[in-house]
């Protein structure tokens, strides 16, 4: 697989007011093209909101793991 | 002699450097430890005021008192090119001020705040109005009560901005104030946001996206900003769609403090790398940070600062006098949000507890009202 190299790890498992897509959007406005963004996720309908959220933005879904019932998604910015 | 600075002399530093001398003031009268404020301005102004001073529901001249006369005694407090802070060197424990001199610390706190990026995008400064500001809350002030009918656009520019709920809050505040004024059907009220729904916490996206279809509440989401056109009156967004205004109410970008950036010690947004926790900026035991400086995911607000700085303050006091455990920080919040003109609801939560937001009501928007006005003697001077 491809090296990518990572702008941020978001921990977005806990209640947040911006709530995680929120969070992500702003780190990938920020990540260079080619850059990926890692983002921890606490539940599997919310890892199913940013897999759709990545589709609408054009943004490349380089990993989708799970992990002790969380989840690790990392996102490469293409454009 | 042993220095405890922080950095910043907003909500979160003024608290923080209150509960430190609070605990170190023996130590401070005996002259084995300095609890110094860094902040260019000598005014400490009382943020989420100024939507309240938008909407017309406080005085300007309520939202601010000079700096000093909220720190406690033991306190000490450099303002001015004093207190402007032009570098943070982490390296060699100091920060240096804009008047040339260096100030060495033994325990550092960033409460360096978020700030305001008008620029960020086009068109922005000419063609928004927004509550982000006491000068330009006045103005808005201004509009709102001479505005007599049209479409008015409450927008979101990006994600995370202080005070989360803000958006939501006027624009439920514009929606009741136009009703009791009986134009409300002449008034058409859009909101953009720039993610999927009205708010990033499912709970209080469902209340509130409810509420918005009961108000007769245009939703735009997903909505990223990209461009405002004054003269034509009209906002555009990345995804492609645009939207006529004759009003628009808009949240402009943050970043985090410049002098984060120049010291090599944030993101690229100068958010500082933070642990949730702890705390502590990461890889530095004797750095803390806290409110909305951190790159925390987690609500950038004035109630966010004052629960962090209860678990800042005893781990700064611990390390200076090395007698007690250190505690952490579960991530509580708790703000109100106001739901018109006389009526609000609130959120509290912590990392593993989602919040539950009651039925909107007068009691809630009395205590935010009165919360307000406990500030300055109370909450400021952390009496409790």
């Amino acid at each position: 697989m491809l090296e990518i190299k990572l702008y941020k790890t978001i921990d977005a498992t806990s209640e947040n007011c911006t709530g995680p897509i929120g969070e992500l959007s702003s780190a990938m406005n920020d990540a260079y093209v080619g850059e990926g963004v890692a983002i921890l996720l606490g539940d599997e309908p919310t890892r199913d909101d940013v897999l759709v959220w990545a589709r609408r933005t054009g943004n490349e879904v380089a990993e989708n793991i799970s992990e002790g019932g969380k989840f690790k998604l990392i996102l490469r910015k293409v454009k | 002699m042993k220095n405890v600075l922080v950095a910043g002399g907003g909500l979160g530093g003024t608290i923080v450097a209150n509960r430190i001398a609070q605990k170190l003031s023996n130590e401070i009268d005996k002259g084995e430890v300095n609890v110094t404020v860094l902040d260019k301005d000598d005014k400490h102004f009382y943020q989420p005021g100024f939507l309240l001073v938008s909407m017309g529901a406080m005085e300007p001249g309520e939202t601010h008192v000079p700096e000093r006369s909220v720190l406690d005694r033991h306190v000490k407090f450099l303002s001015g090119d004093k207190g402007t802070m032009t570098k943070i060197d982490a390296a060699n424990h100091s920060i240096s001020t804009a008047d040339g001199a260096s100030h060495h610390y033994d325990q550092l706190v960033l409460s360096t705040g978020s700030h305001l990026q008008f620029d960020e995008i086009p068109g922005f400064t000419e063609g928004a109005d927004t509550f982000f500001n006491l000068e330009k809350a006045r103005d808005m002030w201004k509009k709102v009560q001479s505005f007599t009918g049209g479409k008015i656009v409450v927008d979101t520019a990006m994600l995370p901005h202080k005070c989360p709920v803000a958006p939501l809050e006027v624009t439920l505040m514009l929606d009741d104030y136009f009703r009791k004024k009986g134009i409300r059907e002449k008034v058409q009220i859009d909101y953009c946001y720039p993610v999927p729904g009205v708010f990033g916490i499912p709970n209080v996206n469902r209340m509130m996206t409810g509420i918005f279809a009961e108000r007769g509440i245009n939703i735009h989401s997903q909505f990223t900003l990209a461009s405002v056109d004054a003269g034509a009156r009209k906002i555009t967004s990345k995804e492609g769609e645009s939207l006529d205004y004759d009003m628009l109410v808009s949240v402009p970008p943050h970043k985090g403090a410049q002098v984060i950036g120049d010291s090599g010690l944030g993101d690229r947004r100068n958010w500082i790398p933070t642990d949730k926790f702890t705390l502590l900026v990461k890889g530095h035991d004797d750095i803390h940070a806290m409110g909305d400086t951190t790159d925390i995911a987690i609500s950038k607000a004035g109630s966010t600062a004052d629960y962090e700085s209860y678990t800042v303050s005893h781990n700064v006091a611990a390390d200076i006098t090395g007698t007690d455990g250190k505690k952490t920080y579960p991530g509580t919040v708790f703000c109100f949000i106001a739901t018109g003109m006389d009526q609000a609801t609130y959120i509290k939560f912590d990392y593993s507890h989602p919040p539950v937001p009651p039925t909107p009501s007068q009691i809630y928007w009395w205590s935010k009202l009165a919360y307000n006005k406990l500030y300055w003697s109370i909450h400021a001077r952390t009496m409790i």
